[in-house]
Protein backbone atom coordinates (compact mmCIF):
# COMPACT_ATOMS: atom_id res chain seq x y z
CA UNK A 1 0.00 0.00 0.00
CA UNK A 2 1.75 3.33 -1.39
CA UNK A 3 0.40 5.66 1.66
CA UNK A 4 1.27 3.71 4.32
CA UNK A 5 5.19 3.45 3.38
CA UNK A 6 4.85 6.89 2.42
CA UNK A 7 3.73 7.58 6.39
CA UNK A 8 6.84 5.09 6.95
CA UNK A 9 9.47 7.13 5.01
CA UNK A 10 8.41 9.96 6.70
CA UNK A 11 8.41 9.23 10.19
CA UNK A 12 12.13 7.44 9.33
CA UNK A 13 12.91 10.84 8.12
CA UNK A 14 11.72 12.66 11.21
CA UNK A 15 13.67 10.38 13.66
CA UNK A 16 17.30 10.81 11.11
CA UNK A 17 16.68 13.97 11.46
CA UNK A 18 15.84 14.47 15.30
CA UNK A 19 19.13 11.96 16.29
CA UNK A 20 21.34 14.43 13.69
CA UNK A 21 19.92 17.74 15.31
CA UNK A 22 20.88 15.83 18.54
CA UNK A 23 24.25 15.37 17.69
CA UNK A 24 24.63 18.80 16.18
CA UNK A 25 24.04 19.73 19.64
CA UNK A 26 26.59 17.80 21.40
CA UNK A 27 29.18 18.53 18.59
CA UNK A 28 28.63 22.28 19.01
CA UNK A 29 27.65 22.40 22.94
CA UNK A 30 30.24 20.13 24.85
CA UNK A 31 33.34 21.01 25.36
CA UNK A 32 34.97 17.36 26.29
CA UNK A 33 36.60 15.64 23.12
CA UNK A 34 35.49 12.13 23.00
CA UNK A 35 31.93 13.23 23.95
CA UNK A 36 32.29 15.89 20.69
CA UNK A 37 33.44 12.93 18.90
CA UNK A 38 30.90 10.41 20.08
CA UNK A 39 28.06 13.31 18.76
CA UNK A 40 29.56 12.99 15.57
CA UNK A 41 28.97 9.60 15.02
CA UNK A 42 25.33 9.84 16.15
CA UNK A 43 24.85 12.13 13.39
CA UNK A 44 26.41 9.87 11.31
CA UNK A 45 23.31 7.61 12.77
CA UNK A 46 20.85 9.99 11.86
CA UNK A 47 21.87 10.01 8.48
CA UNK A 48 22.57 6.08 7.93
CA UNK A 49 18.57 6.04 9.21
CA UNK A 50 17.24 8.00 6.48
CA UNK A 51 19.16 6.19 4.02
CA UNK A 52 17.75 3.09 4.89
CA UNK A 53 14.20 4.50 5.08
CA UNK A 54 14.85 5.81 1.48
CA UNK A 55 16.50 2.19 0.19
CA UNK A 56 13.21 0.87 1.22
CA UNK A 57 10.80 3.19 0.09
CA UNK A 58 12.62 3.39 -3.67
CA UNK A 59 13.31 -0.66 -3.44
CA UNK A 60 17.13 0.02 -3.98
CA UNK A 61 20.15 -1.55 -2.82
CA UNK A 62 22.14 1.63 -2.54
CA UNK A 63 21.30 3.38 0.63
CA UNK A 64 21.94 0.29 2.15
CA UNK A 65 25.30 -0.68 0.56
CA UNK A 66 25.86 3.43 1.62
CA UNK A 67 25.25 2.82 5.14
CA UNK A 68 27.96 0.04 5.45
CA UNK A 69 30.40 1.78 3.77
CA UNK A 70 29.67 4.81 6.38
CA UNK A 71 29.54 2.47 9.08
CA UNK A 72 33.95 1.60 7.50
CA UNK A 73 34.79 5.28 7.68
CA UNK A 74 33.43 5.84 10.82
CA UNK A 75 35.77 2.70 12.20
CA UNK A 76 38.67 4.46 10.69
CA UNK A 77 37.49 8.14 11.89
CA UNK A 78 37.41 6.34 15.34
CA UNK A 79 40.77 5.07 15.27
CA UNK A 80 42.42 7.93 13.69
CA UNK A 81 40.37 10.48 16.67
CA UNK A 82 40.91 8.47 19.51
CA UNK A 83 44.88 7.93 18.96
CA UNK A 84 44.58 11.89 18.19
CA UNK A 85 42.92 12.94 21.36
CA UNK A 86 44.94 10.24 23.21
CA UNK A 87 48.26 12.23 22.23
CA UNK A 88 46.62 15.86 23.27
CA UNK A 89 45.66 14.20 26.32
CA UNK A 90 49.15 13.24 27.08
CA UNK A 91 50.57 16.35 26.19
CA UNK A 92 47.89 18.53 28.09
CA UNK A 93 46.42 16.19 30.72
CA UNK A 94 43.09 17.19 29.51
CA UNK A 95 40.46 16.42 27.49
CA UNK A 96 38.96 20.10 26.96
CA UNK A 97 38.29 21.65 23.61
CA UNK A 98 39.59 25.29 24.93
CA UNK A 99 43.08 24.26 25.86
CA UNK A 100 43.63 24.16 22.07
CA UNK A 101 43.18 28.19 22.47
CA UNK A 102 46.70 28.23 22.74
CA UNK A 103 47.26 27.58 19.62
CA UNK A 104 45.65 31.06 18.75
CA UNK A 105 47.16 34.12 16.58
CA UNK A 106 49.07 36.32 18.34
CA UNK A 107 46.87 39.76 18.01
CA UNK A 108 43.60 37.32 19.14
CA UNK A 109 42.23 37.60 22.87
CA UNK A 110 43.16 35.16 25.15
CA UNK A 111 39.87 32.89 25.59
CA UNK A 112 38.57 33.26 29.83
CA UNK A 113 36.37 31.04 31.22
CA UNK A 114 33.22 31.85 33.17
CA UNK A 115 33.29 31.21 36.87
CA UNK A 116 31.43 27.84 37.79
CA UNK A 117 30.97 27.28 41.58
CA UNK A 118 32.81 24.14 42.38
CA UNK A 119 30.87 20.75 41.77
CA UNK A 120 29.95 19.70 45.82
CA UNK A 121 30.29 16.76 47.25
CA UNK A 122 26.31 15.64 47.28
CA UNK A 123 25.96 16.65 43.96
CA UNK A 124 28.21 13.99 42.71
CA UNK A 125 27.55 11.52 45.48
CA UNK A 126 26.37 7.89 44.57
CA UNK A 127 23.85 6.17 45.60
CA UNK A 128 24.24 4.09 48.89
CA UNK A 129 22.35 0.49 50.55
CA UNK A 130 20.20 1.44 53.98
CA UNK A 131 21.55 -0.99 56.45
CA UNK A 132 18.55 -2.73 56.99
CA UNK A 133 17.60 -5.13 60.15
CA UNK A 134 20.43 -6.24 62.28
CA UNK A 135 23.94 -7.73 62.03
CA UNK A 136 23.53 -11.63 62.49
CA UNK A 137 25.14 -13.36 65.25
CA UNK A 138 28.41 -15.13 64.66
CA UNK A 139 28.96 -18.53 66.16
CA UNK A 140 32.58 -18.17 66.49
CA UNK A 141 33.62 -21.45 67.18
CA UNK A 142 31.52 -23.16 63.89
CA UNK A 143 33.26 -20.87 61.89
CA UNK A 144 36.40 -22.17 63.56
CA UNK A 145 35.25 -25.54 63.04
CA UNK A 146 37.30 -27.68 60.38
CA UNK A 147 37.07 -31.18 60.06
CA UNK A 148 39.69 -33.37 59.96
CA UNK A 149 41.27 -34.05 56.90
CA UNK B 1 -1.97 59.97 1.42
CA UNK B 2 -4.37 56.54 3.29
CA UNK B 3 -3.29 54.73 0.58
CA UNK B 4 0.19 54.77 1.32
CA UNK B 5 -0.49 52.43 4.19
CA UNK B 6 -2.17 50.27 3.08
CA UNK B 7 0.79 48.09 2.05
CA UNK B 8 1.80 48.74 5.63
CA UNK B 9 -1.52 47.59 6.90
CA UNK B 10 -1.55 44.24 4.72
CA UNK B 11 2.35 43.72 6.42
CA UNK B 12 0.80 43.52 9.78
CA UNK B 13 -2.19 41.45 8.71
CA UNK B 14 -0.61 38.84 7.48
CA UNK B 15 2.29 39.03 10.55
CA UNK B 16 -0.83 38.68 12.92
CA UNK B 17 -2.08 36.14 10.71
CA UNK B 18 0.97 33.83 10.67
CA UNK B 19 1.46 34.40 14.38
CA UNK B 20 -1.93 33.60 15.01
CA UNK B 21 -0.71 30.09 12.81
CA UNK B 22 2.68 29.56 14.72
CA UNK B 23 0.44 29.89 18.22
CA UNK B 24 -2.14 27.54 16.91
CA UNK B 25 -0.11 25.11 15.77
CA UNK B 26 1.78 21.82 17.46
CA UNK B 27 4.72 21.94 15.06
CA UNK B 28 5.83 25.50 16.14
CA UNK B 29 4.90 24.66 20.09
CA UNK B 30 7.23 21.08 19.58
CA UNK B 31 10.18 23.49 18.06
CA UNK B 32 9.61 26.13 20.95
CA UNK B 33 9.89 23.14 23.29
CA UNK B 34 12.88 21.20 22.07
CA UNK B 35 14.84 24.76 22.25
CA UNK B 36 14.13 25.08 25.64
CA UNK B 37 14.48 21.51 26.80
CA UNK B 38 17.69 20.90 25.21
CA UNK B 39 18.60 24.41 26.62
CA UNK B 40 17.79 23.79 30.50
CA UNK B 41 19.53 19.93 30.07
CA UNK B 42 22.60 21.39 28.89
CA UNK B 43 25.54 21.36 31.86
CA UNK B 44 25.65 25.04 32.64
CA UNK B 45 27.51 24.71 36.27
CA UNK B 46 25.24 24.66 38.81
CA UNK B 47 22.86 21.82 38.72
CA UNK B 48 19.27 23.66 38.48
CA UNK B 49 16.16 23.06 36.11
CA UNK B 50 17.19 19.06 35.02
CA UNK B 51 14.19 17.57 35.80
CA UNK B 52 12.02 20.73 34.24
CA UNK B 53 14.10 20.24 31.09
CA UNK B 54 13.52 16.50 30.87
CA UNK B 55 9.74 17.28 30.97
CA UNK B 56 9.88 19.77 28.70
CA UNK B 57 11.74 17.69 26.19
CA UNK B 58 9.55 14.60 26.61
CA UNK B 59 6.84 17.13 25.75
CA UNK B 60 8.29 18.03 22.57
CA UNK B 61 8.73 14.68 21.56
CA UNK B 62 5.56 13.67 22.16
CA UNK B 63 4.21 16.79 19.90
CA UNK B 64 6.56 15.14 17.50
CA UNK B 65 4.83 12.38 17.46
CA UNK B 66 1.76 13.74 17.09
CA UNK B 67 2.41 15.70 13.92
CA UNK B 68 4.12 12.27 12.45
CA UNK B 69 2.22 10.48 9.94
CA UNK B 70 0.38 7.33 12.00
CA UNK B 71 1.84 3.94 10.09
CA UNK B 72 0.24 0.79 9.77
CA UNK B 73 -2.10 -0.73 12.01
CA UNK B 74 -1.83 -0.05 16.16
CA UNK B 75 0.59 -2.62 17.03
CA UNK B 76 3.03 -1.67 14.14
CA UNK B 77 2.60 2.36 15.19
CA UNK B 78 3.20 1.56 18.96
CA UNK B 79 6.15 -1.05 18.26
CA UNK B 80 7.54 1.63 15.81
CA UNK B 81 7.02 4.79 18.36
CA UNK B 82 8.32 2.63 21.37
CA UNK B 83 11.80 2.18 18.99
CA UNK B 84 12.25 5.75 18.35
CA UNK B 85 11.71 7.06 21.59
CA UNK B 86 14.30 5.04 23.06
CA UNK B 87 16.74 6.18 20.28
CA UNK B 88 15.69 9.97 21.13
CA UNK B 89 16.08 9.55 24.44
CA UNK B 90 19.10 8.05 24.88
CA UNK B 91 20.54 10.37 21.99
CA UNK B 92 19.50 13.43 24.68
CA UNK B 93 20.26 11.70 27.94
CA UNK B 94 24.27 10.91 25.66
CA UNK B 95 24.78 14.93 24.64
CA UNK B 96 23.49 15.75 27.93
CA UNK B 97 25.26 13.78 30.45
CA UNK B 98 28.15 15.08 32.73
CA UNK B 99 29.78 11.93 33.32
CA UNK B 100 31.37 11.05 29.56
CA UNK B 101 31.11 7.37 30.69
CA UNK B 102 27.32 7.86 31.12
CA UNK B 103 27.67 9.48 27.36
CA UNK B 104 29.12 6.43 26.00
CA UNK B 105 26.88 3.74 27.87
CA UNK B 106 23.78 5.60 26.41
CA UNK B 107 25.30 5.88 23.00
CA UNK B 108 25.09 2.10 23.14
CA UNK B 109 21.47 2.31 23.79
CA UNK B 110 21.27 4.40 20.81
CA UNK B 111 23.44 2.07 18.65
CA UNK B 112 20.81 -0.78 19.90
CA UNK B 113 17.81 1.86 18.95
CA UNK B 114 18.86 2.23 15.55
CA UNK B 115 19.46 -1.30 15.08
CA UNK B 116 16.32 -2.37 16.15
CA UNK B 117 15.07 0.69 13.39
CA UNK B 118 17.24 -0.72 10.74
CA UNK B 119 15.69 -4.72 11.44
CA UNK B 120 11.91 -2.81 11.27
CA UNK B 121 12.93 -1.55 7.80
CA UNK B 122 13.89 -5.16 6.97
CA UNK B 123 17.86 -4.20 6.60
CA UNK B 124 18.84 -7.38 8.87
CA UNK B 125 22.63 -7.53 7.74
CA UNK B 126 22.82 -3.69 8.64
CA UNK B 127 21.12 -4.33 11.99
CA UNK B 128 23.68 -6.59 12.87
CA UNK B 129 26.81 -4.82 11.46
CA UNK B 130 25.20 -1.64 13.34
CA UNK B 131 25.50 -3.81 17.18
CA UNK B 132 29.09 -5.84 15.92
CA UNK B 133 31.22 -3.17 14.47
CA UNK B 134 29.77 -0.31 16.32
CA UNK B 135 28.35 -1.01 19.85
CA UNK B 136 31.03 -4.23 20.49
CA UNK B 137 34.07 -2.36 18.84
CA UNK B 138 33.93 1.20 18.12
CA UNK B 139 31.94 1.88 21.58
CA UNK B 140 34.25 -0.41 23.28
CA UNK B 141 37.47 1.65 21.92
CA UNK B 142 35.24 4.82 22.97
CA UNK B 143 35.23 3.54 26.17
CA UNK B 144 38.93 2.34 26.70
CA UNK B 145 39.68 5.73 26.20
CA UNK B 146 37.94 7.09 28.63
CA UNK B 147 38.91 4.87 31.52
CA UNK B 148 42.65 5.54 30.03
CA UNK B 149 42.15 9.47 29.70
CA UNK B 150 39.69 10.56 32.76
CA UNK B 151 40.22 12.90 35.80
CA UNK B 152 38.98 11.68 38.60
CA UNK B 153 35.52 13.33 39.71
CA UNK B 154 33.44 15.28 37.12
CA UNK B 155 36.09 17.83 35.21
CA UNK B 156 35.18 21.77 34.62
CA UNK B 157 34.61 21.25 31.17
CA UNK B 158 32.30 18.41 31.45
CA UNK B 159 30.00 20.62 33.89
CA UNK B 160 29.82 23.79 31.81
CA UNK B 161 29.11 23.73 27.63
CA UNK B 162 29.95 26.46 24.72
CA UNK B 163 26.64 28.91 24.69
CA UNK B 164 24.07 26.33 25.73
CA UNK B 165 21.77 28.88 24.37
CA UNK B 166 22.74 29.38 20.96
CA UNK B 167 23.83 25.96 20.56
CA UNK B 168 20.54 24.56 21.44
CA UNK B 169 18.92 26.95 19.42
CA UNK B 170 21.09 25.69 16.26
CA UNK B 171 19.53 22.66 16.68
CA UNK B 172 16.34 23.30 17.19
CA UNK B 173 15.98 25.23 13.83
CA UNK B 174 17.29 22.48 12.09
CA UNK B 175 15.35 19.95 13.77
CA UNK B 176 12.69 21.85 12.54
CA UNK B 177 13.76 23.11 9.19
CA UNK B 178 14.13 19.39 8.95
CA UNK B 179 10.64 18.37 10.16
CA UNK B 180 8.38 20.99 8.32
CA UNK B 181 10.00 19.63 5.06
CA UNK B 182 9.65 16.60 5.58
CA UNK B 183 5.65 16.85 6.96
CA UNK B 184 4.62 19.21 4.48
CA UNK B 185 6.34 18.08 0.89
CA UNK B 186 4.44 15.04 1.17
CA UNK B 187 1.12 16.64 1.50
CA UNK B 188 -1.94 16.26 -1.10
CA UNK B 189 -1.75 19.50 -2.43
CA UNK B 190 2.09 19.94 -2.48
CA UNK B 191 4.19 19.99 -5.43
CA UNK B 192 6.50 16.83 -4.79
CA UNK B 193 4.07 14.76 -6.80
CA UNK B 194 7.12 12.10 -8.07
CA UNK B 195 7.46 10.75 -4.69
CA UNK B 196 4.34 9.59 -3.89
CA UNK B 197 3.96 8.31 -7.40
CA UNK B 198 7.24 6.70 -7.63
CA UNK B 199 6.23 3.96 -4.74
CA UNK B 200 6.85 0.15 -5.96
CA UNK B 201 4.25 -2.42 -5.28
CA UNK B 202 4.44 -5.23 -2.68
CA UNK B 203 5.48 -7.74 -4.83
CA UNK B 204 8.30 -5.83 -6.55
CA UNK B 205 9.86 -4.82 -2.83
CA UNK B 206 9.85 -9.03 -2.16
CA UNK B 207 12.36 -9.77 -4.48
CA UNK B 208 14.09 -6.74 -4.10
CA UNK B 209 14.45 -5.10 -0.74
CA UNK B 210 12.67 -7.36 1.40
CA UNK B 211 14.08 -10.51 -0.47
CA UNK B 212 14.31 -13.83 1.49
CA UNK B 213 17.94 -14.61 1.20
CA UNK B 214 18.77 -10.69 2.32
CA UNK B 215 22.06 -11.13 3.04
CA UNK B 216 23.28 -13.16 0.31
CA UNK B 217 21.66 -10.90 -2.13
CA UNK B 218 23.31 -7.47 -0.02
CA UNK B 219 26.84 -10.07 -0.48
CA UNK B 220 26.26 -10.53 -4.30
CA UNK B 221 25.27 -6.54 -4.75
CA UNK B 222 28.61 -5.59 -2.69
CA UNK B 223 30.88 -7.57 -4.49
CA UNK B 224 29.48 -7.33 -7.58
CA UNK B 225 28.11 -3.63 -8.79
CA UNK B 226 30.82 -2.14 -5.53
CA UNK B 227 34.19 -3.79 -5.93
CA UNK B 228 35.73 -0.77 -6.45
CA UNK B 229 33.79 1.23 -3.56
CA UNK B 230 35.11 -2.35 -1.56
CA UNK B 231 38.90 -2.53 -2.13
CA UNK B 232 38.94 1.57 -1.70
CA UNK B 233 37.24 1.07 1.63
CA UNK B 234 40.12 -1.77 2.65
CA UNK B 235 42.62 0.74 1.52
CA UNK B 236 41.32 3.33 3.14
CA UNK B 237 41.02 1.04 6.70
CA UNK B 238 44.88 -0.01 6.18
CA UNK B 239 45.66 4.21 5.64
CA UNK B 240 43.71 4.62 8.93
CA UNK B 241 45.75 1.82 10.38
CA UNK B 242 48.68 3.25 9.49
CA UNK B 243 47.80 6.21 10.43
CA UNK B 244 47.15 5.62 14.09
CA UNK B 245 49.81 3.86 14.65
CA UNK B 246 52.08 6.31 12.99
CA UNK B 247 50.48 9.34 15.46
CA UNK B 248 51.01 7.68 18.64
CA UNK B 249 54.59 6.68 17.61
CA UNK B 250 54.91 10.27 16.92
CA UNK B 251 53.34 11.37 19.96
CA UNK B 252 55.96 9.48 22.53
CA UNK B 253 58.84 11.21 21.26
CA UNK B 254 57.56 14.65 22.55
CA UNK B 255 57.89 15.22 26.24
CA UNK B 256 54.60 14.29 28.38
CA UNK B 257 52.87 16.86 30.77
CA UNK B 258 54.30 17.32 33.88
CA UNK B 259 53.47 14.60 36.22
CA UNK B 260 51.11 17.44 38.24
CA UNK B 261 49.30 18.32 35.19
CA UNK B 262 48.01 15.01 34.11
CA UNK B 263 46.99 11.68 35.60
CA UNK B 264 48.74 9.93 33.30
CA UNK B 265 51.99 11.37 34.20
CA UNK B 266 54.57 8.91 35.93
CA UNK B 267 52.76 5.61 33.50
CA UNK B 268 52.76 6.76 30.09
CA UNK B 269 56.96 6.45 29.74
CA UNK B 270 56.09 2.83 29.04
Amino acid sequence: MPSSEVALLQNYLIVGAIVFGIGLLGFLARRNLIVMFLSAEMMLQGVSISLVAWSRYHNDWGGQLLVIFIITVAACEAAIALALVLMLFRRSGKLDAAIWNASREENIAEFKDIEIPEDREETSRFPHLTPAGRRPLVDEESQLYRPRV
Amino acid sequence: MSTAWLPLAATITSLSNFAREMVTSPFAWAVVLAFIGAWLLLPKGPRRGRRLGIAVSLASLALFGWIAPRIGGWLDGSVFLAMSALTIVAALATVTSRDPVYSAIWFGVVLLGTSSLFLYQGAQFLGVATVVVYAGAILVTFLFVLMLAQPEGHAYYDRISWEACVSAGTAAVFVGLMVGTVTRSFEAGSSQKPLQTAAVSAADRATGILHEEHVATLGARIYSQQLVAVEAAGVLLLAALVGAVAIVEQGKKTPAAPAGQSSLGGSSNA
